[in-house]
């Protein structure tokens, strides 16, 4: 009865055909956005050009920012509903100080950030020290920020900015876009940061058992107040960098966005339970919505059945995701 | 045992109301169950008795059509029970009441009761006045007191479970399978639950439940069924074989094998214990552990073993005390400075509280000293890497590499894990809470060699187990636990006296001489 195994065994050889299928099964989302892309490649001939590569990345960098924030959120087993209005009052604060402050482009960055950071450290500390579901927390934020960003502009939007205030989102660096290199970079340090430090690591841990977590020594209550705040954060950026694409602060900005963050999240493999999910996968989830919502544009499919569309590709996209895991861990 | 086929009407053969024929299953490779056959007949009560990991639960599953045997077939009353179907089995009259219970909290007693065929009005509405009429008739039966009306999470375990078999009979089972309905329940509640299990046989329902303690055994069974190590090795009525009988059938000539040998304690104090108050109220506990000396903790569930090892540990804030470590206090309700203090835990609940299921093996290992891995708080991959395949090897952990996620491996080896990731760095005490719940046999062989080798080590260990032998071969010295206080200490010569288990469990259950207060209510 005693079989003991003396060494580790390393993984066996398996044959060609079962390589590849494991491969595709645990990729499969790649694999869904491949067959879009072909179709919409076929279907429009304006699709499959680097201009319009360039206007799915400019789409996606905003919603690239919250989704990430977002990612850390859930992967603790959270969720940021707050998001979509924390930019909107973002960018109502950087607009208001752009306005004020003429054409100093460091205070409305501050304004931006700082707004985010007490947005997403007052979610965080209530999680994280009085327990109040996060569901709950953010959507009370939810409606906060959206409040605090129609008092900001007095109920109007802040229009007659310095034009300065559109370098945010209009600077080209090697061709692309401000944002999309911060969407870039942000995906980059995000990936690296939660797959090989300890902060990542303690993210994923609590996120998948938090009182094993905190036995082990973490300090769960730290992480998790600096998930929201980063959340926030984020938001705060992305809510500048929309208002910046227009030189205008609009109340109603972000709105709805949440839901989209979510989406990508969710498409990305990640588990709302917590402690599963990769920014990488969240990264393909956001590339997914923003090629749906693009080609269906070009092909143009009216607005209100686009809408259709892409809630049945979005359930569909994790139904073949959970298929895929069952089969993969099998 | 064969029951011969129904020829005529006339005769009536007693038809088995259960039939278990050559199941065998394993899981993940391991053999859990080995050709088990037995048959229960109506209006009797069957002990399924065995070490924990003996397959005694995994059985009872097959025979309530939860799990789907790899061979063997199940018959109730001469019908095949297609397995993996629990709706099946419950038609054909096999109920299950389960270690955790399948009752719902937030409802009251009686909804309880009558969910899922709940008595309807003319109007089609529910007649919540005839269920609790009728909820009252039947509590009364089994001599429950109990206001139908309560909140089903308001009662203590014992009398849930006897809900939940007042509804698994009522619904017309005629085959009641209890999985170890005593684990949680407290002594007066014992009696109650034999009591009610002996009314049941009498109206012909055949019981069968799953126990290794040997006074339930006594009081309830007609028969008993050992199974050992996923094999069937006894099948007795219980007026043909001694207690002792039944503790060598379970326990076999393993029992020396499965120990290895205790190495001698030092002479230094590790883990000092003063004062500490688990419990407004109740008594303090002051103990100090040797380098190399095994503490063993018995008592019956809830007597506060669980308690005292978070508290000492630091999950736990006392109500006053200090804990202290080579000499250091340690911050209370903070087990970063417990790890700095060069304390580790194995926590009772491997699913809850010891191990992250969803991280991989190098993942889990790398969480309590995670400082230890990395430079400026990026992980280094290959150091950490190293380090955990080398101790991992040294537990001879079963995986599929490091980078297998813990809920693909099987308990045994999560529970190494467990150890495992303590030994990156030094420790010098060591809390275990149950350190072979759910852990096949071959594997517990292999934690009592690594608590051994660990102790001999130079470590001081706690260890908190409600399994008997596990106590009496491993430790030095063993306290008995009682009500969140101590109220008995066993030295080793004391561990060796033939009568020892009876010792333990008078004073664990209140009934001896010693200085314990009475609780009469």
């Amino acid at each position: 009865m005693n079989t003991t195994i003396e060494e580790i065994p390393v993984p066996q050889r398996r044959d060609w055909k079962e390589l590849t299928g494991g491969f595709l099964i645990r990729h499969i989302m790649v694999v869904v956005m491949l067959l879009i892309v072909a179709f919409f490649a076929y279907r429009s001939a304006r699709f499959a050009t680097p201009d319009n590569l360039t206007n799915i990345l400019i789409a996606a960098a905003p919603f690239a920012l919250i989704a990430l924030g977002q990612t850390l959120v859930i992967l603790t087993g959270g969720i940021d509903l707050s998001v979509g209005s924390v930019m909107a009052a973002s960018a109502m604060a950087a607009a208001w100080t752009a306005k004020n402050a003429g054409d100093n482009l460091m205070l409305p960055l501050l304004a931006a950030v700082v707004t985010g950071l007490l947005a997403g450290s007052i979610n965080g500390l209530i999680v994280s020290r009085f327990g109040v579901p996060p569901f709950i927390t953010t959507l009370g934020m939810l409606t906060l920020a959206s409040g605090i960003a129609y008092v900001i502009g007095d109920g109007a939007p802040i229009n007659g900015l310095p034009t300065s205030f559109g370098s945010f989102a209009n600077t080209q660096i090697l061709g692309l876009t401000f944002p999309v290199i911060l969407m870039i970079i942000a995906i980059l340090v995000l990936a690296f940061i939660m797959k090989r430090t300890n902060y990542g690591l303690r993210v994923y841990a609590i996120g998948g058992n938090r009182l094993a977590a905190e036995i082990a020594g973490v300090r769960s209550r730290s992480i998790l107040f600096s998930v929201y705040a980063i959340s926030g954060v984020l938001a705060g950026l992305s809510g500048l960098m929309l208002a910046s694409r227009v030189i205008t602060g609009a109340p109603n900005l972000g709105q709805g966005y949440e839901l989209d963050a979510i989406a990508a999240v969710v498409i990305g493999g990640a588990s709302l339970m917590g402690g599963r999910g990769t920014v990488w996968g969240t990264a393909v989830g956001l590339l997914l919505i923003q090629t749906i919502n693009n080609g269906l544009d070009l092909l143009l499919v009216p607005a209100y059945w686009q809408s259709v569309i892409k809630g049945v590709i979005i359930v569909a996209a994790v139904g073949v995701d959970v298929w895929a895991a069952r089969r993969g861990r099998r | 045992m064969k029951v011969s086929t129904v020829r005529s009407d006339d005769s009536i053969p007693v038809i088995p109301m259960l039939e278990c024929s050559g199941i065998t299953m394993s899981f993940g490779g391991i053999p859990v169950l080995r050709g088990i056959t037995f048959t229960l007949e109506p209006g009797t009560v069957t002990a399924l008795a065995g070490e924990n990991g003996a397959g005694k639960s995994t059985l009872m599953k097959i025979a309530s059509g939860q799990y789907r045997p790899d061979d063997g077939e199940v018959r109730v009353r001469g019908q095949h029970l297609h397995s993996g179907n629990t709706q099946a089995a419950y038609s054909l009259g096999v109920a299950i009441v389960p270690q955790e219970l399948a009752s719902i909290p937030e409802l009251m007693v009686y909804e309880n009761l009558f969910i899922g065929r709940e008595l309807r009005n003319n109007f089609g509405v529910l007649d919540r006045r005839s269920m609790i009429k009728a909820a009252s008739g039947y509590l009364e039966d089994f001599g429950l007191d109990t206001d139908p009306k309560t909140r089903m999470g308001a009662l203590p375990v014992g009398v849930r479970q006897i809900i939940e078999i007042i509804k698994a009979t009522n619904r017309g089972a005629r085959v009641l399978l209890l999985d170890e309905p005593t684990s949680a329940i407290a002594e007066r509640e014992v009696a109650r639950l034999a009591r009610i299990v002996r009314s049941l046989r009498d109206q012909g329902v055949a019981i069968l439940f799953t126990t290794h303690k040997m006074e339930e055994i006594r009081a309830m069974a007609d028969r008993v069924v050992v199974l050992r190590d996923g094999k069937l090795v006894s099948d007795t009525p219980l007026a043909d074989i001694t207690d002792d009988g039944i503790v060598t059938a379970m326990i076999g000539r393993e029992l020396d094998q499965l120990f290895p040998d205790r190495p001698e304690s030092g002479a230094d104090t590790v883990l000092e214990v003063d004062n500490v108050v688990i419990a407004q109220g109740s008594e303090p506990i002051s103990f100090s552990v040797k380098r190399g000396e095994i503490l063993g903790l018995a008592g019956l569930v809830g007597a506060g073993r669980t308690e005292l090892i978070e508290c000492i540990y630091g999950i736990r804030k006392p109500v006053s005390g200090t804990v202290r470590v080579s000499g250091t206090p340690l911050k209370a309700g903070a087990p970063l400075s417990s790890i700095a203090r060069k304390l580790a835990i194995v926590p009772e609940d491997r699913k809850g509280a010891g191990a992250v299921l969803s991280l991989s093996v190098l993942d889990n290992a790398t969480l309590p000293r995670i400082a230890a891995f990395s430079k400026f708080g990026i992980i280094q991959g290959r150091k950490r890497r190293e380090t955990i395949g080398a101790i991992m090897k040294s537990m001879r952990l079963k995986s599929d590499g490091l980078d297998q996620h813990l809920e693909n491996l099987s308990g045994g080896n999560q529970q190494k894990v467990v150890f495992g990731r303590w030994l990156t760095g030094q420790v010098d005490a060591l809390l275990l809470d149950e350190p072979t719940r759910g852990v096949d046999v071959g594997a517990r062989s292999e934690i009592y060699r690594i608590i051994t080798e660990l102790s001999s080590a130079g470590m001081a260990v706690v260890m908190a187990s409600s399994d008997m032998p596990e106590i009496l071969s491993l430790s030095h010295r063993a306290f008995v636990m009682r009500e969140l206080g101590v109220v008995g200490e066993l030295d080793r010569a004391q561990l060796d006296c033939p009568n020892v288990q009876d010792t333990i469990f008078r004073l664990a259950s209140g009934q001896s001489a010693a200085p314990v207060k009475d609780t009469t209510p």
